[in-house]
């Protein structure tokens, strides 16, 4: 009884078939991997720049680096050195030109104190680019405990002032309304104040040249009188602008005085119109002092308002 | 037991209206505040790297997003620097429009900084629409919030203010106005304004037949607009010179800095600015 194997009709020529499908499967598996290559930017090339840091924290592999805002590469990888940790970055060669030497690498946030970490390129001055392997300097990114540091340093005068303010009041005996009202009326004045001492250093610009003009002796004194001239007014200017300062300061702590004062002082029950001065200037403390960076960045994005605008296009008949 | 069919599909059915996903979160106050950076930071690096209309495009886009979180300062900025980036494209009407953000919205509490700008922007633009009449009621509360002409925007009120009174045919009120301008713009170190300022006195006074009186501020404006490298205002500065020379009758400075303007007008690439320019000089 010999009873040869027929196969089933089904597997007819299935080496043919298995292969077919492996072959699927392998050019499948094949560009799925070329896709996720090409996502992953394997196909660009790369420059290889590094900068050390004293530590790594808050550092990872893979996190982006920015230029201008834009994603130009990414941290490639980080090994201890020994000054430090060493980290490497992979940028994009097409963005390189951009990145001359001198350029600064900060590690910042994308919506200042919160938001994704990145690593952002700040270029430095127009130049040849960084080459391959080369390092570029690096700026960690500042901690909590620096903000709030940063904020202590610059109230703590503010309060001094507040202090010194309110042992006048007492000391004096003044109404504080009265006083404030004279603070202001003072304020007021001060650009008159500046304008008279321009007119004033403009007059003896004037009286120098005539002199000059009269006495050809006198002309190397004169080239040290004009040198000088220059330098009185930059020093006026300053000393009007710490007065400007002084005045702003004066201004923001006899606003917090009056809120102080509003509290511990029944006497001063007429404190509504000073109330209302304060909260002037109390609007414009808050915008100077504890939160001094964020006002910079509301100055920084305005554009200037220029009157050359309002000239007409169109040849005036 | 015979409802126990339709029972269970009803059963069913609910079970599937069960099954319905959550609706979509609204976005969350970080996400909003990273697209309102995001949109600052893009009109920015746009107008840097000198696209003009993206940035205009990213400045409305800001001020919409701005308005969506409340940030009433925000929606003004970007309102009035979408103003000014709609002007330097020449589209002035825009420029108007894009105003009205902050003009026309009496209930939003815009600060008096911010309602000062707008305003003297909108006096800016109403004079290079040829409307000098809405550029005065609008100069005019400009100044009205810039309390005896101490504020910033001092020197360029008193500079539109000028340019108004000119185009009224009032040069001597010009001439005044221009003075008090260059004077505020010196005592604030604004180089800019106070070029603008002696650019206007050297106008005003060629208006009034003083031409050779004109030579000298119009020299100081072209001096500070050329350490401040802006090409359009030293070809205003030359085209004024040329004028001025021509009208003290010193044909040679006047030819001399007419040459230069057509010069300075070519590299511009300022087709427009350079037929204005010799339609100007043309003219008797």
């Amino acid at each position: 009884m010999t009873a040869t194997f027929v196969p089933p009709k089904r597997f007819a020529r299935l080496v043919l078939k298995v292969n077919a499908f492996l072959l699927i499967a392998l050019l499948l598996g094949a560009a799925f991997i070329g896709l996720v290559a090409y996502k992953q930017g394997w196909f660009v090339h790369q420059t290889q720049i590094h900068f050390i840091t004293a530590n790594a924290l808050g550092l990872n592999k893979g996190m982006p680096v920015k230029l201008y805002g834009f994603t130009v590469g990414s941290v490639s990888g980080m090994e201890l050195s020994e000054e430090g940790v060493d980290v490497r970055l992979s940028i994009m060669s097409d963005y390189m030109p951009r990145i001359p030497k001198g350029s600064l690498a900060k590690h910042s946030r994308e919506a200042g104190v919160v938001g994704a970490a990145v690593i952002d390129i700040v270029p430095g001055k127009p130049g040849p680019a960084l080459a391959q392997g080369e390092r570029i300097d690096f700026q960690p990114s500042r901690s909590i405990a620096e903000y709030i540091d940063d904020i202590r340093r610059q109230a703590v005068p503010a309060f001094n002032e507040l202090k010194n303010v309110l042992g006048q009041f007492k000391g004096s005996g003044e109404d504080i309304a009265v006083s404030l009202h004279s603070l202001r009326k003072e304020m007021e004045a001060l650009p008159q104040t500046h304008r008279d001492l321009r007119n004033l250093l403009s007059t003896a610009e004037r009286t120098v040249a005539e002199a000059n003009t009269a006495l050809k002796s006198a002309e190397r004194a004169m080239a040290s009188i004009e040198q000088a001239v220059p330098e009185l007014t930059t020093k006026a200017g300053s000393a009007i602008e710490s007065i400007d300062s002084a005045a702003q300061q004066l201004r923001a702590t006899g606003a917090e005085a009056q809120g102080t004062i509003q509290k511990a002082q029944p006497v001063l029950e007429r404190g509504d119109a000073v109330a209302r001065d304060a909260g002037e200037v109390f609007n414009a403390a808050k915008r100077v002092w504890p939160l001094s960076d964020s006002f910079n960045e509301i100055t920084d994005r305005d554009l200037p308002i220029d009157s050359f605008d309002s000239r007409s296009k169109a040849p005036k008949r | 037991m015979r409802a126990l069919p339709l029972v269970a599909l009803l059963a069913i059915a609910a079970g599937c209206g069960g099954t319905k996903p959550p609706a979509a979160p609204s976005q969350t106050s970080l996400q909003s505040q990273t697209r309102h950076a995001d949109a600052e930071q893009r009109a920015a690096m746009l107008l840097r790297a000198g696209d003009l209309e993206g940035a205009a495009r990213q400045y409305g886009e800001a001020a919409r997003i701005a308005a969506t979180i409340e940030n009433s300062d925000s929606v003004a900025a970007n309102a009035i620097n979408q103003s000014i980036v709609y002007q330097w494209l020449g589209r002035d009407a825009d420029a108007r429009d894009a105003l009205a953000r902050v003009l026309d919205d009496p209930r939003r509490p815009f600060s008096e900084r911010r309602r000062l700008q707008a305003e003297l922007r909108r006096a800016i633009v109403d004079l290079a629409l040829q409307n000098p009449v809405s550029a005065a009621t609008f100069a005019e509360r400009a100044a009205q919030r810039c309390a005896n002409f101490s504020c910033e925007y001092a020197a360029t009120i008193l500079n539109v203010q000028a340019q108004i009174a000119l185009e009224s045919s009032r040069a001597a009120d010009a001439e005044q106005l221009a003075t008090r301008a260059a004077e505020r713009a010196r005592s604030r170190n604004d180089r800019a304004e106070t070029a603008n300022a002696l650019r206007m006195l050297g106008k005003a006074r060629r208006a009034q037949n003083n031409a050779a009186a004109a030579i000298q501020p119009l020299e100081q404006a072209l001096a500070i607009d050329r350490e401040l490298a802006d090409p359009r205002k030293i070809l205003a500065d030359l085209t004024e010179l040329s004028l001025a020379s021509s009208a003290a009758g010193n044909r040679d400075a006047a030819k001399d800095y007419y040459e230069r303007a057509v010069t300075v007008s070519r590299a511009l690439r300022d087709t427009r600015g350079l037929a204005e320019m010799e339609a100007q000089l043309r003219r008797p």
